[in-house]
Parts: C-alpha cells; structure tokens; sequence
C-alpha cells in the first residue's frame, strides 16, 4: 500500500475519532439493545429447528439475545457503510482529479467501514456475553461478522446511489426485516420461511443459529451463502465507486 | 409561506426513489410485521395481538419515518434555512413552511401504513386507527426534530432517532408495558389508542384530547427547531 493511501486512511480514523457522539453511540446502542433484549424477554420454551435439520429445546429469551446481535450489528454495519461512503463521495472524487487511481480513493473509506464494523461486532459479542454463551463462539461470530460485513456493504451501495433520507429509512428498514423477522426462531416454526432464503442474511443467521445452539458446525450451505453474498456485493460496491469518483466529464 | 411548504415537500422527494420508499416501506413493514407482532410481544410478556398488534405495527412504521424525516429537514437545511430567512422570509415563516413540509410528508407514509393495514388486517375501529396512526407521525416529526436541533451529524442523529424510538416501541403498552420512566414516554397515550382501535374499542375523549395535546406540543417543539435552525446570527 502506499505512502499516501496510509496517510489518507489515517486521516480517515483521525476524522472519526473526532465524532464523539458517534463513538458513544456505536459503544451504547449495542449494550441497551442487546442487554435489554435478554432482560425483558420471558423464558418460555421454543424449539429450535438448527441447519441439520437436529431439533433444540431453548427459551424465547435466549433466541431473542442471540438474533438481537445480527439486527444490531447488520444495522449499525449499514448506516456506518452509506454515512461514510456518502460523505467521501464529493473528496474522492477531488482526490481522483489531483492523481490518486480511484482504487486508492476508495481504500481508506472501505477500511474506516470495515474497522468500524469490527468494532461494534467486538462490543456486540462483548455484551452478549454476559448473558449468553453460544455453543460455538467461532460459528457465533463469524455469522455475525458476516452479517456485518453484508450490510456495511449494502449501505455501501446505498450511499453511493441513494439520499440521506431514502438511505437512512432502507438501512433501518432492510435488517429490521431481514434478521428481525424473516430469519428469526423466534417466529414461524422455529426456522425461517423459504422467501427469506432470498434475503442477504440467511446464510449468516444459519451459522449463527447454529453457533449459538451447536457445538457441532452444520451450516455449511448458510457460510456459502453468506460468502457469496458479500462477494458479490463486494464486487458491486467496488464497480460503483470506481464510476461514482471518476471524473466527471 | 405554502409556496415555501411545497417547495420544501419537493425538495425532499426530488428522488423518486426516496418518494417509493416513503410509501413502501411503511406498506412493506406492515405486511411482514402482522405475522409476528403478536408472538413477538407475547414474549416479551405483553398482550397484544391480532388487529391491535397489526394496528400497533403501521404506528410505528409511520413514527419511525416521520422521526427520520423531522431530523433530515432540521439537519440538513439548517444552512439554506438561514439564507432564505436572511433573504427575507423570516425565521418565523421558514419555520411554519417546515412544519407544514414535514407534516404533509408525515401524512403520506401514514396514509400509506393505514391503506396497508386496512387491506391486511382491517382494524376494527378505522377512523380511530386512522386518526391514531397520524398522530403517531406527527409526534415523531416534533422528536426528530428535536434531535436535529442538537445532533447535526446525518450518522449520529439517524441512530438517535433509531434508539430512541426502539425504547419508545419495547417499553410502551402492549410491549414490556416497563412503568416507571417508560410511562412518561410521549407516544404512550396514542399506542393505547391505537391498541384499542385495532380491537374496535373506541377511547374516550379524554383519551383523545390528552393526544391531541401531546400532538401540538411535540409541532410546538418542532417549530422551535426549526425556527432555532433557521435563525440570524450576530457576531
């Protein structure tokens, strides 16, 4: 890497770390949402269908503390991914004209996003600990920083092309949906509808479920999944920024 | 000073996309809501459910977009605000044209939720959801508001608007029902409408004119915003 795209990236956490209250936030929204998820759920029974098809007996609280993870890493993922990328989008641009290759331009915006999403997964798993031990902390957390990851990605894509408004309400809206409802145990059957296959969170919530539930890792098609996903959105994500910085002409 | 609310409406909807999402969302979060509000609050120890569940799911879409939409039009104008109220429109009357913006816009996504409810799950009480879905809205705008007035970050403010309305919905009737601090939440009153009005109870007037009040006080708020925003400096 070189010289000046370190020095960008460093200007690009030097930034961040000016937020205070964004820093703030990323620490306590994690802690009320998740810690509050396991105080207020009651322990009623629920089956739990794994990735194996293998049936597990568990408590709606412990369902709730597990899924609430994804939902808030995928959502603070999201709106951290189009609020970066969005508010690069006018000084790459001018980095670009004054000779860095749009690759370059790119680089340290993608790595303030992916070092934030890791971040809030840090507190996220942080938190849950202290209320829930997933079976597999591995499978645990890889699904979630995948999910992290997707959506840092999709609110990638949406800052580049989206507003401030229309992105903000998708970038609620789309892992509320996704993690909170379509893949959650807590609902349906205890696994999730064959539509929500569609979503860009079931391979992830399928190690999770499993990680949370498992000791032993049965959700291989649910990583494939989740890989491809973030694969392709990566591809996505890199495609668009490179014609969103270009020079204008 | 409507010339000034359209032109604020349009502003706001100049991408189409935005518009869609207005009216999808709301419609979208609905539909996929209703299957699960009930089991959902059933484990958090709540009771609602069926009709009201439905009811209390097109409230909060429609609250948590018109908290989104009160921060952005405080957010990100307070620099053209200033200009048009040094350019002669007055501080007063750009922030009456907001006010009217944002209640229109507000109008729209819970227009959109209740169409979505009224074909999904009909609540038995319909003028009432109706008038309960609005007022839901309307005091999100005041919040969101409120929060732009003092977070000026578009990532810092969308997340306050996302926290404070997951404490609002989780801790308000139907829900966890958490007393205490939760029971001077401001959309308690209009959730209790609501929850009663999907289960075709009518509320008391009472009831009504407590929100009706809590309504105006929340537009009262915004207007200070906006007008705060859109004030002259000195100095």
């Amino acid at each position: 890497m070189s010289g000046r795209v370190l020095t960008a990236t460093r200007l690009g956490f030097i930034e961040q770390s000016r937020r205070p209250l964004l820093l703030v936030l990323l620490v306590t929204i994690p802690f009320i949402f998740i810690t509050w998820s396991f105080w207020v759920t009651e322990e009623i029974p629920r089956i739990v269908t794994l990735p194996g098809g293998q049936l597990i007996p568990t408590t709606m609280r412990d369902i709730h503390g597990a899924v609430m993870v994804p939902i808030t890493v995928a959502f603070l993922s999201g709106l951290v991914g189009m609020f970066v990328v969005r508010s690069a989008l006018e000084s790459d641009r001018r980095l670009v004209i004054a000779g860095f290759s749009p690759g370059e331009a790119m680089a340290p915006r993608l790595a303030v996003m992916g070092v934030m999403t890791l971040v809030v997964l840090a507190v996220s798993v942080a938190v849950t600990a202290i209320d829930f031990q997933p079976e597999s902390w591995s499978a645990f957390g890889v699904g979630n920083l995948l999910a992290g990851l997707t959506y840092a990605l999709i609110g990638a894509l949406a800052g580049a092309t989206m507003g401030e408004l229309g992105g903000a309400y998708l970038m609620f809206f789309l892992p509320m949906v996704d993690f909170g409802i379509a893949q959650n145990p807590m609902f349906f059957d205890g696994r999730p509808p064959e539509w929500a296959m569609a979503l860009p969170g079931w391979g992830s919530t399928r190690v999770i479920v499993d990680g949370a539930f498992s000791a032993n890792f049965e959700a291989t098609a649910g990583l494939l999944a989740a890989i491809a996903w973030g694969v392709v959105l990566a591809l996505g994500v890199v495609l668009l920024l490179r014609r969103a910085v270009a020079p204008r002409h | 000073m409507a010339s000034a609310s359209v032109a604020f409406v349009r502003e706001h909807l100049r991408a189409r996309l935005t518009l869609a999402l207005l009216v999808l969302i709301p419609a979208l979060f609905v539909i996929a809501s209703a299957a699960v509000l009930g089991e959902f609050a059933s484990a958090l120890g709540g009771a609602v459910a069926g009709s009201s569940a439905s009811a209390l799911g097109a409230g909060w879409a429609a609250a948590f977009l018109a908290g989104a939409l009160g921060f952005f039009q405080v957010s990100s104008s307070r620099d053209a605000d200033r200009r048009l109220a040094l350019a002669g429109l007055g501080p007063t009357r750009v922030a009456a044209a907001r006010i009217g913006a944002s209640a229109a816009l507000a109008m729209v996504v819970s227009a959109a939720a209740f169409i979505t409810l009224e074909l999904s799950e009909p609540p038995l009480h319909p003028a009432h959801a109706a008038a309960a879905i609005a007022a839901f809205a309307l005091i999100y705008v005041g919040l969101g508001a409120l929060i732009g007035s003092f977070v000026s970050g578009p990532l810092e403010g969308s997340l306050t608007v996302a926290l404070i309305f997951l404490v609002d919905i989780f801790s308000g009737p139907g829900m966890t029902d958490s007393g205490g601090v939760a029971a001077l939440l401001p959309t308690r009153g209009v959730a209790e409408l609501l929850i009663a009005a999907g289960a075709g109870e009518g509320s008391p007037t009472g009831d009504w004119l407590v929100v009706l009040a809590t309504v105006i006080g929340s537009l009262s708020i915004a207007f200070g915003a906006f007008w705060w925003a859109a004030r002259p400096r000195t100095g």
